[in-house]
């Protein structure tokens, strides 16, 4: 029996701002417990919302830039459940009347090629508390400071067929709320929560099969571990005769498996209606039409623009388009005068090496730039540059050619200078001089080495060559 | 529309509310009451589009992303049932241990 | 003392020992839940040390224990929030002070102002101060109470569907609720956050007046007050005359009481001498009101108090299982009172799965059919409407406690003012066998100056005190 995977996924993301969506605590982390609280947060008798304008307007424009409808007039609604960490005993969130439907995300599959996922809603909404299970014994911790933190959920459309395609357009959700400045998504951090939805159903039936959703994964990679457990998990339940019940499961990273939580709750009636202490929200179109005007330019953009413009390879504009900072970065690497292509380089080496570490650009793109004119002058070989590089990722504004004469890297393009350890060298090998005078080109690769060896590497390869050649003859 | 026993358990377990056995009735009848007084609505006749009525202002007033921070007159710790290094404290119930 | 005219210095140090004794007097009443001669002592300290005295110039205002305060507990009256020391000041009791009054005391109240009786209270009723076996009202019948006694000028209560304006009426004293949205909630616990109105008590209309203009105006920390300046005291109007008042036929039924329908024909005679019209008119849709109340307030209820779970403040019970469910359903199920729980659970049916569309969404339509009754009557020349605030005088306390449905009736002609959010008020106007009737003006949103000051002259004409028959 072959089977169908359907997968839709739901994104939680903490919207970029300082202070939370309904009061005006500072977002925080890290801070001593209970700290960073005040009577609206607490759920404290008496206490009221009011929404935070920077939270609605970078919502608006993540919507926008997933390409949604952002709706004149959208409602916010009380969700009511019970929970330690969940101050009120509801969550101010949106239920019929979202901020936010119908968008899309293009992306790669990986089994599919080019496609593209719905994007059914995207609402604005509060995160609640965090527990500890573990910190005392036989009791939960709760720690209520980044109770009301604002948060952006993003529901996909069940468009997606496989847990690699699903990673897939995670990384390029991603990518694309990173560069509208909506969030700083980051799983690790707590920035970005998936929660997944899955269900199989025989291939080529329409049916939707009963879906269970799985939880608790803390990277993109295990989003992928975890539905392909839970893939696993339904098509051997389906095979031996027994049927998918819709339950929740959590994702164990160091198993690798998928468990079925311990409630046993039924589906939550979470009774919504709208929360009467917020009128509605009401957005003027104008506004709207400011917003996705001034949008950055996004991934796909600038990544056919790139390409376009720079004669990149389309290779090459993804991996430089990855991440925003490095597309700036690179871009500005061109604009202080360096050339496309070896700036392209740079930067899909040394440069992506040095942010995937420190997690930014120390290096001025212009001190980049100049020593990419080093090279290109023959100041400084190729592999002298990268020490140099290095050099300058310690103490980043120093002038280039400074740290390459400091560090003795400078190349020696000086005739005389070559002349004498090219006069060297031929002297030292006169059974070679002749073999090569009698037709055996190919040992000027040998010369040259020995050039470079004599002058411990200081020699400028490029222009060793021609004085040989000279000297050969 | 009557309500019956096991629809008012469900209600109070949705409440969180613990119900004992000697009021279950009494309150079953009262709810029946009051649900089948209510329900003389139903003589107004329905409009599906009808905006539902706004008390107070027409649109939310947004606030600034500014930090404020209300001084508590008192903190967590003097108000807390129980409450111990900066938590609150909960009884452990292997449930939630899973969230 | 008309608008504009600047306070006398009252001495706040005088002023704490007389309002003290006149507490401590008044203990039989139950009226109170907190009060000390030392927190007074303190206000009172504060108010002497004033530049100037503000617009209320050490007035004793006494407050409903459902607006949170940081110097004494706030319970609601329930045995959830015993103890309860709120961390911040409700807006309400900050403008207050900065008006320059004293806070009396906190009042006692139907547990989370659900009720009409103040029967409701964890902590015993409020005996009416004119006849202890009767109820002075509710669920602000504390500050009723304490009002009519003579120990304060003035006192806040809340109102979701006439909390204030029924004990006025029982009680005899004045009782004003405001525009929704011209009171800052911030501090108020919620119970039906729509319909919730900070609302005041006077000895007199003017007492009223001042203490709400000192109260009202936008708060940013609630998103549902309204944009507007705050209240004006309303000038002195010399007569009533180019004033039209509308009679709503459903609001005077066939079998009134007789005491209470004698007394709004006088008012309505009086408004004719002094030189007001009175038209009858019609708003059909009052029929309505009281069901349509009694789905959406306990709904909204029921997520307000959702709050009360024994985590992080007040009285925490742990069943028997001893697990955080078990933490749940005791805390609320023995820390509630009936009323209350009852309350939740309607309020928790008729949101849940299935009925939502049925009740809360149905009664949400029908609750702007009612508002549009109000504004076609106002539209239609009508300055202002006249009612009887109650359908009874006070009634004897435990008549109506077996039948919940019954008990809200009491408040059928108050209702749908609270539905629409309009401001509205009683006036004590006169007495049946010895108890006081009130006659309920209702004013266009934002209309309180002028229906204020038209109070004003029919209290100068009026005598509260005459027994009608």
């Amino acid at each position: 029996m072959a089977w169908e995977t359907v997968i839709g996924l739901e994104v939680h993301v903490q919207l970029r701002t300082r202070t939370k969506m309904f009061c005006g605590n500072r977002i925080t982390f890290g801070d001593p417990p209970n700290t960073n609280v005040c009577p609206v947060c607490l759920g404290l008798p008496g206490a009221l919302p009011v929404p935070n304008a920077e939270a609605i307007r970078l919502a608006v424009r993540g919507a926008l830039a997933l390409g949604c409808t952002v709706h004149e007039t959208s409602v916010f609604a009380r969700k009511n459940y019970f929970y330690p960490d969940l101050p009120k005993g509801y969550q101010i969130s949106q239920f019929d009347r979202p901020l936010a439907t119908g968008g899309s995300v293009s992306f790669d599959s990986p089994d599919r090629g080019r496609m593209q996922v719905g994007i059914t809603r995207l609402h604005v909404e509060e995160d609640a508390g965090k527990l500890l299970h573990d910190r005392f014994r036989a009791k939960t911790a709760v720690d209520l400071n980044r109770a009301g933190t604002p948060l952006a959920e993003i529901v996909s459309e069940p468009d997606l067929r496989s847990p690699a395609e699903a990673r897939a357009y995670l990384t390029t959700l991603r990518q694309i709320l990173v560069y509208a400045g909506v969030s700083e998504c980051s799983m690790e951090q707590g920035s970005l929560r998936v929660d997944a939805n899955l269900s199989i159903r025989p291939a080529g039936t329409t049916r939707l099969g009963t879906k269970t959703e799985v939880k608790n994964m803390n990277s993109f990679a295990n989003v992928e571990r975890a539905l392909e457990a839970e893939r696993a998990r339904q098509i051997a339940l389906v095979e031996a005769g027994h049927r998918v019940e819709q339950v929740t499961l959590l994702f164990n990273a160091a198993t690798g498996q998928v468990k079925p939580t311990r409630s046993k709750e039924e589906s939550h009636d979470y009774r919504y209606f709208p929360d009467p202490d917020l009128p509605p929200l009401v957005l003027a179109p104008a506004w709207i039409t400011e917003q996705r005007a001034t949008l950055p330019e996004l991934p796909e953009a600038k990544r056919a623009r790139l390409e376009a413009a720079y004669a990149l390879s389309a290779q090459d504009a993804r991996v430089i388009t990855a991440e925003a900072g490095l597309a700036h970065y690179f871009e500005s690497v061109v604009d202080a005068g360096a050339d496309p292509k070896i700036s392209a380089n740079w930067v899909m080496g040394e440069v992506m090496t040095t942010y995937n570490e420190s997690g930014s650009f120390p290096v001025p793109a212009r001190r980049l730039a100049e020593l990419i004119g080093l090279v290109r002058d023959g100041v400084v070989s190729h592999q002298a540059a990268k020490r140099v590089y290095a050099e300058l990722v310690q103490s980043p504004d120093q002038d280039p050619k400074a740290a390459a004469t400091r560090l003795g890297l400078v190349q020696v393009s000086d005739q005389g200078a070559l002349a004498g350890w090219v006069d060297e060298v031929l002297a030292a090998h006169p059974g070679e001089v002749a073999r090569f005078r009698e037709g055996e080109t190919k040992l000027m690769a040998f010369f040259v080495g020995q050039v470079m060896k004599r002058s411990r590497g200081k020699a400028d390869p490029k222009g060793v060559q021609p004085v040989l050649t000279e000297k050969l003859r | 529309m009557s309500i019956g026993l096991d629809e008012v358990l469900h209600v109070a377990k949705l409440a969180e509310l613990a119900v004992n056995e000697n009021e279950i009735l009494r309150l079953v009848d009262q709810m029946n009451r009051i649900v089948n007084y209510v329900a003389k609505l139903d003589e107004v006749p329905g409009d599906r589009t009808a905006e539902p009525f706004l008390a107070g202002p027409k649109a939310v007033m947004l606030r600034e992303d500014v930090e404020v921070t209300v001084p508590l007159a008192r903190p967590p710790s003097a108000i807390a049932p129980e409450f111990l290094e900066g938590f609150f404290l909960v009884p452990r119930h292997g449930a939630m241990e899973d969230q | 003392m008309t608008a504009g005219t600047a306070q006398k210095r009252g001495s706040g140090a005088a002023t704490a020992r007389e309002t003290g004794a006149r507490l401590t007097e008044a203990a039989p009443l139950n009226a109170v839940l907190h009060w000390s001669q030392d927190l007074l002592d303190a206000e009172a300290s504060r108010v002497d040390a004033m530049p100037t005295p503000g617009a209320l110039a050490a007035m004793p205002v006494a407050l409903k224990d459902n607006i949170v305060t940081v110097e004494q507990p706030t319970t609601c009256a329930s045995r959830v929030l015993e103890g309860y020391l709120s961390p911040y000041n409700a807006t309400a009791v900050d403008r207050l002070r900065a008006a320059g009054a004293m806070i009396a005391a906190k009042t006692n109240l139907d547990e989370f102002a659900m009720g009409s009786s103040t029967e409701h209270s964890a902590f015993g009723r409020v005996k009416h101060p004119l006849d202890p076996t009767r109820v002075p009202g509710g669920s602000s019948g504390g500050s009723a109470a304490l009002v009519a006694a003579g120990v304060v000028p003035a006192a806040l209560g809340s109102e979701t569907g006439g909390s204030v304006r029924q004990p006025a009426s029982f009680c005899g004293v004045v009782g004003v609720k405001p525009t929704y949205g011209r009171v800052s909630r911030y501090g108020l616990v919620a119970f039906g956050s729509s319909l919730d109105c900070i609302s005041v008590f006077g000895r007199t209309v003017d007492d009223a007046a001042r203490v709400l203009s000192a109260i009202s105006g936008p708060d940013p920390l609630d998103a549902t007050t309204i944009d507007r300046p705050p209240m004006q005291v309303p000038k002195a109007l010399p007569d009533l005359r180019g004033l039209t008042v509308g009679l709503p036929q459903e609001y005077f039924p066939a079998d009134l009481d007789g005491g209470v329908a004698t007394a709004l024909r006088r008012t309505t005679e009086q408004i004719q001498a002094l030189g007001g019209d009175a038209r009858l008119v019609s708003l059909p849709n009052s029929a309505y009101a009281v069901p349509t109340y009694y789905i959406i307030a306990p709904a909204e209820a029921a997520a307000n108090l959702a709050r009360y779970d024994g985590v992080r403040y007040g009285k925490r019970r742990v069943g028997p299982d001893g697990d955080i469910r078990a933490l749940y359903r005791t805390t609320r199920g023995e820390g509630f009172g009936e009323e209350v729980r009852r309350r939740i659970l309607v309020g928790t049916y008729v949101l849940s799965a299935g009925y939502y569309d049925a009740y809360y969404k149905k009664a949400q339509q029908v609750r702007a059919l009612i508002a549009e009754d109000f504004q076609r009557v106002f539209a239609s020349g009508i300055d202002l409407l006249l009612t009887p605030t109650t359908p009874t005088p006070a009634f004897k306390a435990g008549e109506k406690t077996e039948d919940p449905v019954a008990m809200y009736l009491a408040d059928i002609f108050v209702c749908s003012m609270s539905l629409a959010g309009l401001p509205a008020m009683s006036l004590p106007v006169g007495r049946s066998e010895g108890l006081p009737i009130g006659a309920q003006l209702v004013a266009p949103h934002f209309g309180e100056e002028r229906m204020l000051a038209v109070a004003q002259v029919l209290e100068r004409t009026l005598d509260p005190l005459a027994e009608v028959r």
